[in-house]
């Protein structure tokens, strides 16, 4: 059967100084989000490969949350149902060296 | 289209007809719908603040036996202070910050005074509306022991 199950590269992405991509080899999601550490004070980066360290290229910029409420995400999903969303292609960059946004994604496996 | 042909649609269409009561079936080790069902009705499975303070340093996962739903919603609790995270399996093992091990944090809504009120929430849904997420396998841990998460989960039946 199918299910929709967390990947092993979900977790806290440490970035330390230049983008860095979610994972290091083609790895294919169906659910993909990216939000600030609760507690941690960088600006948080979307992009491709491209992405630049001034924004340039960005796909979405996330304020971190320094005092409660909703925090920022960014959220991409195939509505087809498919894994299409390549991991690899997808980098991400905290302002503050060091800082770890935290990454969530769900792929379709069979088991 | 010739009488055999017509045969052979007619067989498939049986098959698959058979093929959905076995997927609706219940299974000896997990509770509801088969992975990845898809069920004409929408109905709440998990409702309610969600008490984790009995399980193992706090952590729990939403169901202990895997049951699939469709869709699931986390939402920190107004009124309490702590900051929930969420996450794999690999929370129920997790030693030091469980937080480091989980994939989302939600921020607490203490007192309303943020966003208009609203509270930070984790929603995850099938897109094809099946039931493909195993609740056994999202664990869920509060910062502040007792404090109690918000969760609702849907299964199609």
């Amino acid at each position: 059967m199918t299910i929709l199950s967390p990947s092993a590269v979900s977790g806290p992405l440490t970035v330390s100084g230049a983008p860095v991509p979610i994972a290091t080899s083609s790895t294919l999601v169906n659910h993909l989000s990216v939000k600030p550490r609760l507690g941690q004070w960088s600006k948080v980066l979307i992009g491709g490969a491209n992405l630049g360290t001034d924004e340039s290229n960005a796909m979405s910029v996330l304020y971190p949350v320094p005092n409660g409420g909703r925090a920022d995400a960014f959220v991409v999903q195939d509505q087809g149902g498919q894994n299409t969303i390549d991991l690899s292609q997808i980098y991400v960059y905290a302002t503050i060296p060091g800082d770890t946004p935290m990454v969530e994604a769900f792929e379709y496996k069979t088991v | 289209m010739k009488r055999r042909e017509l045969f052979q649609k007619a067989l498939s269409v049986g098959a698959a007809v058979a093929a959905a009561g076995i997927l609706r079936g219940q299974s000896s080790s997990s509770t509801g719908p088969a992975g990845g069902s898809r069920g004409s009705q929408l109905v709440a499975i998990v409702t309610g603040p969600f008490d984790t303070s009995s399980s193992p340093n706090g952590v729990r996962p939403i169901t202990n036996t895997p049951q699939y739903a469709t869709y699931v919603r986390i939402q920190a609790h107004p009124g309490q202070e702590g900051k929930i995270a969420i996450g794999g399996p690999a929370m129920a093992s997790a030693t030091g910050n469980v937080a480091n091990s989980a994939f989302v944090e939600l921020w607490p809504n203490w007192d309303g005074s943020m966003d208009s009120g609203q509270s930070d929430t984790w929603i995850l849904s099938d897109p094809g509306w099946l039931n493909t997420i195993n609740l056994a396998d999202i664990y869920v841990w509060p910062e502040i022991a007792g404090e109690t998460p918000v969760i609702t989960a849907f299964q199609l039946v």
